[in-house]
């Protein structure tokens, strides 16, 4: 059945012009068939005898449905070019994936549903861009970004998860699989503390941070201490003595904004509290302009405030560095890590009596040594000022009365 | 079995028994019923109602317009959508902007045989409802449906606006459905043709009808593609596409116009602006190629997108 | 050119006193309130582009005055200020929609001759020459269609370079295969912008296409108002009575430039001395004291009084509001979509 107009889908034969048996000649109407729009005569192709007639007068068939079949000779098909029953068959073979409907259709060459194309036929689609480099979670959709914002999850948080998308990206169903696995896990809500120090820990981390570390001896200090009423806390004397070597060099606490290095007008330092869950930091200001004895009011008085959780936002402002006593805890060392908005943390481990070299005396003397750690951001300090700094700290503890 | 062209004939002959204000104007659509039958047997149920016209696609317009002006409801049948070019200037000048310029509405139904069959070469295939959707005072439709082609043509010229009703000439016969379904959506509302979770196939016309193919094929890999029917090109449902997207994360906007700007950039474009946050992949759009379309079905076939095209752009958005 | 001799009304109608007073006056007001806007142009106060009729207001007066305003439906087009008026467009309208008052039919959205008022049976023309031809087609058709079309006419008119245009020609064609009783005035003023006749069409004349579209066709001296009135009334009354469209080419020359920014330098001397260049507003005072229709001191109390009316309307219009871009709704379909936000 030929396309005999523009979406026409089927046709009703109306009369058949032959039977089996008959001779036709090319150009010769065989059938009258009938569509919606005119009535038309299926014409053949070449001359033959009709050897098989499957139309049905007043039956309705679609377009490319078999109607019959013609007895061809071998020079009749040269001359004309018709394709036979044979040859469709030997092409259908050398087409891969060509799908066979059922019904041939070997006379006319368009096929009855134009659905199916040749396959190797396929229109180019310009591929996705995959982000280059895309390695692990680096690559975040809009959709993780927001989810993840839902969810108060970091970048950080699903560096364990295992991505499945291109490049081995994190999609949101791989997020959504692991935050079902994780239910099964015992698990506690973070209280508002923690989720404080984590996102400062987080934020300062984005830093390279390096420490250095020199022993110091404390006996002056602890003698210096020990005749004082009331007593100044160890912690207070760091925070004199770093104070001090800070006006000497104060380039050491710059903070780094983009192309520059900002300079402290104020030598307001921090001490690090700890308290249930957490660290906080209050600010004993202007540490440089006050003396030891001077002090002592004010930093007991913050600290005690920080233990009971009572300190303002003005009270944790605008420290240029910390200093933290994890000695207190019984450590001798560490790498403490800066508040992300300061550059330097000096810290001081626990106090040990062990035998120390004397050049007075030419001998090993019992004598109090403790690790004095300086962290700093690199892209602002280098081990060299670093040193520098540190060594006059441990200096000026050696003359307490000085500070 | 009503096919789609059954529907758009019942839908004009309820139209003209129901309102005499309605009135068909085209080529060869009086005794002889239309170039695909669209209007056969009206002019004889309905003398004076159904007339032929010269071939003036821009004088028919503008008689619709001054039609309108005086009441009546024309609605004008473009043999085929690609003439309608030559009425460009009435209908994009004259009678989109009279609401806004006179605050007189332009009741007149344009209808534009769209889309490619096979054979039908570059000037019988072109589907141009990006083009008019650009100008603001037009509704632009394009039922995929049998229950759509029927109800959306009676909505149309109920409609006080201008409205270019897009009609598929695939369709016409090829698609059947037992009966036109009592019930309907409202124009400017999109229907989800297939429900699904992995991605959104948003599109109109014959393509729904690809896409739902495509789909089905995928399903054999255990994706569930969502087919949205925008039913209406403008109007754009944007709330059922974001809907959509919300569920799958993933888009594809399928249409068979050429792929400069149209429908699909409008779709990619209105889902970023607005559901940029529902999007896990970038959004991606599937057209006809750059070329004017050809006459060689093998070469046709190639132009538009087909079931395994969708499938391959479906399969690279999935494994994003 | 045609000759004149050979171009005076070939119909010769008796003169009708009250049409050529009431259409006088419509010139008068045509002329009188296109004066002010050249003017307030050149001030700087008008929004966008001037057109002017200058020259053309015989023949546009003419066919205005004929048509039954209420039952006749009338496009007018650029030059056809004397038209509008004589059809019944209000004088505010003008000056409103010149000045940007947003009071004006368009409200602000069109702007100079872009104006109309559609229920009144005067469309608002686009700029795409010829479009007007078809529409004023539909609404006969549409008024056939509900059988009130019996007594009515349809007109628009035209320049010499719309009959260039596919529109025209769709138009015109169709509307005589339907047979609608059409009236289309072509203004031959012998330019369109710079462009000459002899650019724009080749045949000897353009009453000649009437005879190719199968319609009636004449021709007149658009500077001659007893001429148009005369012409223009056959023509109106034998599309009335049934005898389907009606071409009616007047030959007179565009007093003015294109518009008001154009000089009009082009336009050679000969053409500016010759019959054709001469003013028909002198010619037609000249007519109606000639023939008794009116005296010097009427036509020159007309004129005190609608130089009167129009500095109203110009100083009304002016004090009016613009329109304010915060309180348009800026929607172009009257459908309010619920679903969409498109």
């Amino acid at each position: 059945m030929p396309q005999l107009g523009e979406s026409i889908a089927e046709a009703t034969v109306i009369r058949l012009d032959v039977a089996v048996g008959d001779s036709v000649k090319t150009d010769q109407e065989i059938i009258e068939v009938e569509t919606n729009k005119a009535v038309m005569g299926v014409t053949t192709l070449c001359d033959g005898v009709v050897s098989e007639m499957r139309a049905v007068e007043g039956v309705s068939y679609s377009v490319g449905s078999l109607l019959g079949l013609l007895e061809v000779t071998e020079e009749e098909v040269v001359r004309t070019g018709v394709d036979t029953v044979e040859s469709l068959e030997a092409k259908k073979d050398s087409q891969s994936g060509r799908k066979d409907k059922g019904e041939e259709n070997l006379h006319f060459a368009l096929d009855g549903d134009s659905y199916e194309e040749d396959p190797s036929i396929i229109p180019s689609v310009k591929g996705l861009p995959v982000p280059t480099g895309v390695m692990g979670a680096h690559y975040i959709s809009p959709r993780m970004r927001a989810r993840m914002n839902d969810l108060g999850i970091r970048e950080a948080d699903i560096s364990a998860v295992v991505g499945t998308g291109a490049g081995g990206r994190v999609t949101v169903e791989d997020l959504e699989r692991f935050i079902d696995y994780l239910e099964d896990w015992p698990s506690v809500a973070a209280s508002p503390m923690r989720l404080a120090v984590a996102d400062a820990m987080r934020r300062s981390w984005t830093r390279p941070l390096a420490t250095v570390g020199l022993p110091v001896l404390l006996d002056r200090v602890l003698d210096h201490r020990r005749a004082q009423d009331p007593k100044p806390g160890l912690t207070l004397y760091l925070l004199r003595a770093l104070a001090l070597a800070l006006t000497e060099q104060p380039m050491t606490a710059g903070y780094l904004i983009g192309e520059k290095v900002i300079h402290p007008r104020s030598f307001d330092i921090g001490v690090a509290v700890q308290v249930e869950d957490g660290v906080v930091v209050p600010t004993v200001r202007r540490v440089d302009r006050k003396s030891l004895s001077e002090l002592i009011a004010e930093y007991d008085d913050l600290v005690d405030r920080a233990r009971r959780r009572r300190l303002t936002e003005e009270d944790s402002k605008g420290g240029i560095a910390t200093v933290t006593n994890f000695g207190t805890f019984g450590l001798t060392t560490g790498t403490p890590i800066p508040l992300p908005n300061e550059t330097l943390i000096l810290g001081i481990g626990a106090g040990k009596k062990k035998p120390v070299w004397s050049d007075e005396v030419e001998a090993f003397i019992p004598a109090t040594e403790a690790e004095l750690m300086l962290t700093f951001d690199h892209r602002v300090v280098d081990g060299g000022g670093a040193g520098v700094l540190l060594k006059r700290v441990a200096a000026l503890l050696q003359k307490p009365e000085s500070l | 079995m009503v096919t789609y062209i059954d529907a758009i004939r019942e839908a004009q002959e309820r139209l003209l028994r129901e309102d005499d204000r309605v009135f068909l104007y085209g080529q060869d659509i009086s005794s002889f019923g239309g170039a695909f039958k669209a209007t056969k047997g009206l002019a004889e149920a309905f003398p004076n109602r159904v007339f032929d016209c010269p071939i003036s696609e821009d004088a028919m317009v503008g008689l619709a317009v001054g039609a309108a002006i005086e009441g009546m409801r024309p609605i004008i049948e473009m043999q085929f959508a690609d003439f309608s070019s030559i009425a460009f200037n009435q209908i994009v000048n004259q009678a989109a902007t009279h609401f806004y310029r006179t605050g007189m509405p332009i009741p007149i139904t344009i209808r534009l045989p769209s889309g490619g069959t096979p054979g039908s070469g570059p000037f019988h295939s072109q589907s141009m409802e990006g083009i008019y959707a650009q100008y603001p005072g037009l509704v632009v439709v394009t039922p995929a449906t049998v229950s759509d082609a029927y109800h959306m043509l009676i909505d149309s010229v109920k409609l006080d606006d201008p409205v270019l009703y897009c009609e598929h000439k695939f369709l016409y016969r090829w698609l059947k459905s037992k009966a036109i379904n009592g019930d309907h959506l409202p124009i400017g509302q999109a229907r989800i043709a297939r429900p699904g979770k992995h991605a959104t196939v948003v599109t109109y016309s014959a393509m729904v009808h690809e896409a739902v193919r495509a789909a089905d094929r995928l399903q054999a890999d255990g994706y569930e593609i969502e087919v949205v029917d925008l039913r209406s090109v403008k109007p754009l449902d944007l709330d059922t596409v974001l809907a959509s997207v919300a569920r799958t994360g993933r888009l594809l906007a399928l249409g068979e116009a050429f792929p400069w700007g149209g429908v699909t950039a409008e779709v990619v474009a209105k889902v970023t602006e607005e559901g940029f946050h529902l999007l896990d992949a970038p959004p991606q759009r599937l057209n006809a190629r750059d070329t004017p379309v050809p006459y060689h079905p093998k070469l046709w076939a190639a132009h538009r997108p087909t079931p395994e095209s969708i499938c391959d752009a479906l399969r690279k958005l999935l494994s994003f | 050119m045609p000759n004149v001799e050979e171009k005076t009304s070939n119909h010769i109608v008796p003169a009708d006193g009250d049409f050529l007073r009431s259409a006088f006056r419509s010139m008068l007001k045509a002329r009188i309130l296109e004066n002010k806007l050249s003017s307030l142009y050149k001030a700087g106060k008008i929004v966008g582009g001037v057109y002017l009729g200058r020259g053309q207001e015989a023949i546009s007066a003419s066919l205005g005055t004929a048509l039954i305003q209420g039952r006749d439906c009338f496009a007018p087009l650029i030059r056809d200020q004397a038209g509008r008026t004589a059809f019944g467009e209000p004088l505010i309208d003008c000056t409103r929609t010149y000045l940007g008052s947003v009071e004006g039919p368009m409200r602000g959205r069109d702007g100079n001759i872009h104006r109309g008022r559609p229920e009144m049976g005067m469309p608002a023309m686009i700029s795409h020459l010829g479009a007007q031809v078809p529409l004023i087609a539909g609404m006969l058709f549409a008024k056939r269609l509900k059988g009130t079309l019996a007594g009515c006419v349809g007109a628009t008119s035209v320049g010499d370079g719309a009959t260039s245009t596919g529109a025209f020609h769709e138009g015109l064609n169709l509307a005589a295969v339907e047979n609608l009783p059409m009236v289309v005035v072509v203004a031959n003023n012998q330019f369109a912008y710079s462009t000459p006749n002899s650019r724009q069409f080749a045949c000897a004349d353009l009453v000649d296409r009437a005879k190719g579209y199968g319609i009636g066709g004449f021709s007149v001296d658009g500077t001659d108002l007893m001429a148009c009135a005369s012409v223009v009334g056959e023509a109106v009354r034998l599309a009335r009575e049934g005898g389907g469209p009606q071409m009616v080419v007047a030959h007179l020359l565009r007093l003015g430039g294109h518009g008001e920014h154009d000089d009009g330098s082009y336009v050679p001397e000969a053409a500016r001395s010759g019959h054709y260049g001469r003013d028909c507003i002198e010619v037609a005072m000249r007519q109606l004291v000639e023939g008794g229709f009116a005296t010097a001191d009427e036509i020159l109390g007309w004129q005190d009084e609608i130089a009167e009316d129009v500095q109203k309307a110009v100083a009304q219009a002016q004090q009016e509001p613009v329109p304010d871009p915060y309180r348009e709704d800026w929607t172009a379909l009257s459908t309010r979509f619920p679903v969409s936000r498109t």
